[in-house]
């Protein structure tokens, strides 16, 4: 590897590491909790990292700055193995970005759901020559393509308007629930009817002024960086500096995916201990590509996130090597299995599919993010069984 | 109008001594430390469950997440205050409305 793709490696993996862990920017809680009590600050960081990557990435792909997108054959394994991931992550309490930055922050739980998630890479591995003439034989429908190359409409503009229509579409949400507030139970069908054409406009200038007053609160922190800088930030901050690494990656190597470099970590490590990793398919000529099982630079970004995760830590006075209770080891062993394994049968893990994919616009990850969040949802009201959820 | 509570994400801090005071009076104390979302806020709400009005709860977790997480999943139930101890162990304080 020459030295110039090691440093962008190191970069890109620390900053996404940092960013992770100062935003709590975690999947799982970007969905349960929306799920659990309708708390989507989150969801929101999420959503805004997702349509902000896939502008920018767009606007590369359409100048040609831009190595390869990642583009699965898509078919029924996106929601079988999303929804797998989705149950594994959500009972692991943490998805895949999510496990790292808080293997960095110290806890040792999350070392242990990394080494089950490895577990589950390998057990796949295994079990991948019967998979591939079985469950993928079966369920596959077509070839994985990305809407950015096969549609007339140039591709930065085609994620400036499916970012308008997203926020449009937030925007009537947002702004129904409140006019519905507004009439409270005495509406009638006219005025329900009104409120129906009003909802967006209203949305979107709740959109303003949250925003504004995002703003001025990021300018506020300015004047006293480093005490602000120790501080949580808030999700659309990380969801800022998130985008602004994957946009600097999608330029050098591809898109940001976890769990597809963490496989390779698996493969790397046993063949350093003796096994013959590379005389398995799906190490062999699947993840390596022929190449032979050897560090590759998406390996060394994702091992970059959990230093970032930890500078940042270190930094915020958040670092603690932390010591799990024993009854939340199941939690570890099984979310970790699960999601190991989950995200090979989709393939692609809540970064792979939710946050870079719904970017890029592939097809496979469309179908696998519902997969995923639909594991969320049933996970999520097992766990709240006794309390109850939201929605 | 947005309340002021969709822009400030995390709840009043506690001073130290203010933090040792109250945690005196609390009625209810969970040992949340080594646990992860969402069992801290599962907890907390099933804790708020069997106390009374204006009883104090306390929990003592080392997952940084908790100290806003806890808070929005009691939302209504509880007034919260959070103290940093700084050396990444935090006490979520909730009061029963």
């Amino acid at each position: 590897m020459v030295l110039s793709t090691l440093l962008v490696a190191a970069l890109v993996g620390t900053a996404l590491g940092a960013f992770l862990q100062k935003g709590r920017f975690c999947f799982v809680n970007a969905f349960r909790d929306f799920f659990a009590y309708k708390d989507s600050r989150v969801t929101k960081g999420v959503l805004a990292a997702t349509l902000l990557t896939m502008v920018f990435w767009g606007i590369a792909y359409q100048f040609g700055y831009y190595q390869t997108f990642w583009t699965p054959q898509w078919g029924l394994t996106g929601l079988v193995g999303g929804f797998i991931f989705g149950i594994g992550m959500t009972y692991a309490g943490g998805c895949a970005s999510g496990t790292l930055y808080r293997a960095g922050e110290g806890y040792l739980q999350f070392w242990l759901t990394l080494l089950c998630m490895g577990i589950g890479y390998a057990a796949f591995t295994v079990a991948f020559p019967t998979l591939d003439s079985t469950y993928f034989a079966a369920l596959t429908v077509g070839e994985g393509v990305s809407l950015f190359t096969v549609t007339s409409i140039p591709a930065g503009l085609l994620g400036v308007g499916v970012a308008i229509v997203a926020l449009i579409g937030y925007a009537t949400l947002v702004g129904r629930a409140s006019t519905t507030a507004e009439f409270g139970e005495r509406a009638d069908v006219a005025q329900l009817h009104l409120g129906a054409l009003r909802a967006p406009v209203i949305g979107l200038r709740q959109f303003a002024r949250g925003t504004a007053t995002y703003a001025r609160g990021l300018a506020r922190a300015w004047r006293t960086p480093i005490a602000a800088s120790k501080q949580p930030w808030d999700p659309r901050t990380a969801a800022l500096g998130i985008t602004a690494a994957a946009v600097l990656w999608f330029t050098q190597h591809s898109i940001v995916g976890v769990t597809g470099p963490e496989a390779r970590w698996t493969g790397y490590l046993l063949s350093q201990v003796g096994v013959e990793a590379n005389s398995f398919e799906y190490w062999g000529s699947v993840l390596f590509q022929g190449q032979g099982v050897d560090v590759t630079v998406d390996m060394v970004m994702i091992a970059f996130v959990i230093v970032g995760a930890f500078l940042a830590a270190v930094w915020s006075g958040d670092f603690a090597v932390r010591v799990p209770k024993r009854r939340r080891l199941p939690n570890a062993v099984v979310g970790g299995l699960l999601m190991g394994a989950g995200s090979r049968l989709a393939p692609g893990c809540n970064i792979g599919n939710i946050y870079s994919g719904i970017a890029e616009l592939s097809v496979h990850s469309f179908i696998a993010a519902v997969g995923i969040v639909a594991g969320v949802y049933v996970m999520t009201h097992w766990i709240y069984r006794e309390v109850g959820c939201a929605i | 109008m947005p309340s002021i509570d969709d822009v400030t994400n995390t709840p009043d801090e506690l001073s130290d001594d203010d933090a040792t005071e109250l945690f005196e009076e609390a009625d209810l104390v969970q040992d949340m430390m080594g646990e992860v979302c969402p069992y801290p806020q599962v907890e907390a709400k099933k804790g708020l469950q069997q106390l009374e009005s204006g009883d104090l709860l306390v929990q003592e977790t080392d997952h940084v997440p908790c100290t806003e997480n806890v808070p929005r999943a009691v939302g209504d139930d509880a007034d919260a205050k959070v103290w940093r101890s700084g050396d990444a162990t935090y006490r979520i304080y909730l009061r029963k409305r």
